[in-house]
């Protein structure tokens, strides 16, 4: 499929009206908030914020949760910088040189190079998203029944790398949700499974509900045990971009990891966290002043906030051509897709070509909007972090509720919402993953009805999985990404080990 | 930790057997050869051999991690306590009683466990918030919240 400019410059003119425009603004900011309270991930802030789209047209919809997405990846960086307290995971890596540098009086230039930072890297991830996602989908269009079924395999195999700490609880976490994904009727017969008799249950579990449990009332759980001392904010903000010399001195950084990022969010499975964490690990190692970096060394601070912001372009870039989220938040973004009625993957390219390059626009615009929102509230944002969580904590419960029901007004969907609610709680308690549910929720059914297909098409002959050349080559992609992941899983957890303790230290010092 | 994966492991272990005696009373496929019951079958054989690694790993002493023990006496188990309590019964009021009264309810409630005593914040945030969610949903998305007690009013 060529790149259509024409089709582009209409889409830009489509998202450029007073009324998209004012989605993405409300989208970013509400994004920005919700990454800069600590605790609240953007996988939370969207799945919270899905049901406002409920009922609105396509576009504005997801406009708004594209700004929401690009809003949270930054908002992460303003906790980090001014209360070392990462928003985000994402933001992780931000705390090491962008608290040291608050403590030193230059939280104004910290956030500055924040901002600007995650603008050039969300700008070039757009970019590359822009122009990869149609070729890739291209490819897929020939897809059939036993190229999905491959392809939810290899979606599946990176199940590992999202595992946390603990392989084998991953694997769990994974193989159940591919379970729940079993809940409700069988694809092909229409076999009613696991229903418990319960017609709300016949067609499994409600996706939104369910996410909005797992990621947003688990947390509510979480945080009504903490102890509720709100920090405050004494730094002062007198910087709204950052100075030519710090941009020169970090140019190469933000290029180096704005492609890092893009790389990295692409890849199914791995989020802005490990996207952050690599390109900062690089960064020191290409420095010529490695010995800076945990001391309030701007240019690490870029290296991060750049890579986690541009990896949501890279993460865009299956969800949209092949129909599997690049991360959790991607994975959310699937569901709210799905309610809107459009189904990502190639044939969302031959079907609604217009949304899709409208959602590259409001992608790009969503950037803009990060960076000038952000410089506008950048004292706002700052105080946002000293909100009230004896407030915050039951309003995101009471949010997440309405949430759920909205969508289908049924009562059985707040239940939903309830009980992996304490599922979510209890997982995370005893460091049991949740991205693998949420991947497997997805991917489960997409595995489990191509191959029940291929099966129909075969007569019943599995050698039809391994016939067509695409499916064999996705097939080996996902054994090599099992072995990869096995063998980097130890790999990547000792320099996650090694950097989070540099970040204890950076707390602690 | 090591209690703590034993259960984990256990749990595993029976929510695979579980879906596999379901499986058993799902029909077979004569022509595609494998039927409903085919993929949970796999999928619970599979969360069954990493429930036993678990299980099996934890009792060799090799658990990863350490987790806090609950103590009924520690404040913040009891406020997660009650949080899961006054959570069930808005979720079960929501309907009967409606979306306003049972959220300002809750609000100010779960206000007062996670510590608020002043009671000005506590009369004026829960129907504040309650009200702008409501507008937002009801009014402005045309999303029906459940009305309840309120129903000839709103």
């Amino acid at each position: 499929m060529e790149f259509n400019w024409g089709l582009m410059f209409s889409s830009y003119a489509a998202v450029f009206t007073p009324g998209i425009l004012f989605m993405i603004c409300v989208g970013t900011t509400a994004g920005i908030v919700i990454g800069a309270l600590p605790g609240l991930t953007a996988t939370m802030g969207v799945a919270l914020l899905v049901p406002l789209t409920f009922g609105r047209p396509p576009l504005e919809s997801l406009s708004m949760l594209m700004g929401i997405y690009c809003g949270a990846m930054y908002g992460g960086a303003i906790s980090a910088i001014l209360i070392r307290t990462p928003g985000t995971p994402a933001a992780a890596a931000t705390v090491m040189e962008g608290y040291p540098m608050a403590k030193r009086g230059e939280a104004g230039r910290a956030m500055a190079m924040a901002l600007f930072a995650s603008f050039f890297g969300g700008v070039v991830g757009a970019v590359i998203m822009t122009f990869a996602s149609p070729f890739i989908s291209s490819i897929a269009l020939e897809f059939g029944p036993v190229e999905y079924f491959a392809l939810a395999i290899f979606g599946l195999s990176v199940i590992i790398s999202i595992s946390g700490r603990s392989l084998i609880k991953g694997m769990m976490a994974g193989f159940f949700g591919l379970l729940i994904s079993a809940i409700g009727f069988d694809p092909i017969s229409g076999f009613p499974r696991f229903t418990f008799g319960m017609v709300e249950m016949m067609e499994g579990p409600p996706f939104i509900p369910t996410l909005i449990g797992l990621f947003a009332v688990s947390e509510v759980f979480n945080e009504v045990q903490k102890s509720g001392v709100t920090q405050q904010v004494k730094a002062k903000l007198d910087q709204y971009l950052p100075s030519w010399q710090d941009i020169k001195y970090c140019f190469r950084e933000l290029c180096r990891s704005s492609i890092i990022g893009t790389v990295i969010g692409a890849i199914p499975g791995a989020g802005g966290d490990i996207a952050a964490f690599i390109s900062y690990g690089e960064a020191k190692r290409a420095s010529k002043n490695p010995e800076r970096y945990g001391h309030g060394e701007i240019e690490g601070l870029a290296a991060s906030e750049c890579a986690n912001n541009s990896c949501s372009g890279g993460a865009m870039i299956p969800l949209l051509s092949l129909g599997v989220p690049g991360d959790a938040v991607t994975a959310v973004l699937l569901g709210a897709f799905v309610i809107q009625g459009l189904q990502p993957g190639p044939m969302l390219y031959k079907e609604h070509i217009d949304i899709v390059y409208q959602i590259f626009a409001s992608m790009m615009l969503a950037q803009f909007a990060m960076q000038f929102i952000g410089m506008a509230g950048i004292q706002l944002f700052a105080r946002v972090i000293m909100v009230d969580r004896a407030i915050l904590t039951p309003a995101i419960f009471v949010l997440s509720v309405v949430g759920a029901f909205a969508m289908r007004s049924n009562i059985f969907d707040v239940y939903t919402t309830l009980a992996f609610g304490i599922l979510g709680y209890v997982m995370t308690r005893y460091d049991y993953p949740l991205s693998p549910i949420l991947l497997a929720l997805i991917l489960g059914p997409m595995a489990e009805a191509n191959l029940r297909r291929a099966m129909v098409i075969s007569g019943g002959d599995p050698s039809i999985l391994v016939s067509r050349p695409i499916a064999i080559g996705l097939m080996v992609l996902a054994v090599i990404s099992l072995i990869l992941s096995i063998r980097g899983h130890q790999k990547v957890e000792a320099r996650m080990a090694e950097m989070e303790a540099q970040f204890e230290k950076a707390v602690a010092d | 930790m090591k209690i703590a994966d034993i259960v984990g492991g256990l749990v595993g272990i029976l929510i695979g057997l579980y879906a596999i005696w379901e499986g058993t009373k799902m029909p077979t496929d004569v022509v595609m050869k494998i039927g409903p019951s085919f993929f949970p079958n796999f999928l619970a054989g599979f969360l069954i051999l990493f429930s036993v690694v678990l299980v099996i790993n934890a009792v060799r002493g090799k658990s990863k991690g350490t987790v806090e023990p609950m103590r009924l006496a520690d404040k913040g188990v009891q406020r997660g306590l009650i949080t899961l309590a006054a959570s069930l019964v808005f979720c079960v009021i929501l309907e009967p009683v409606g979306f306003i009264p049972s959220s300002i309810a809750f609000l100010a409630f779960m206000m007062v466990v996670m510590g608020k005593r002043k009671p000005i914040p506590i009369l004026i945030a829960p129907p504040l918030i309650t009200v702008s969610v409501w507008l937002v949903f009801e009014k402005i998305l045309n999303l029906s919240m459940p009305a309840g007690l309120l129903a000839d009013m709103l």
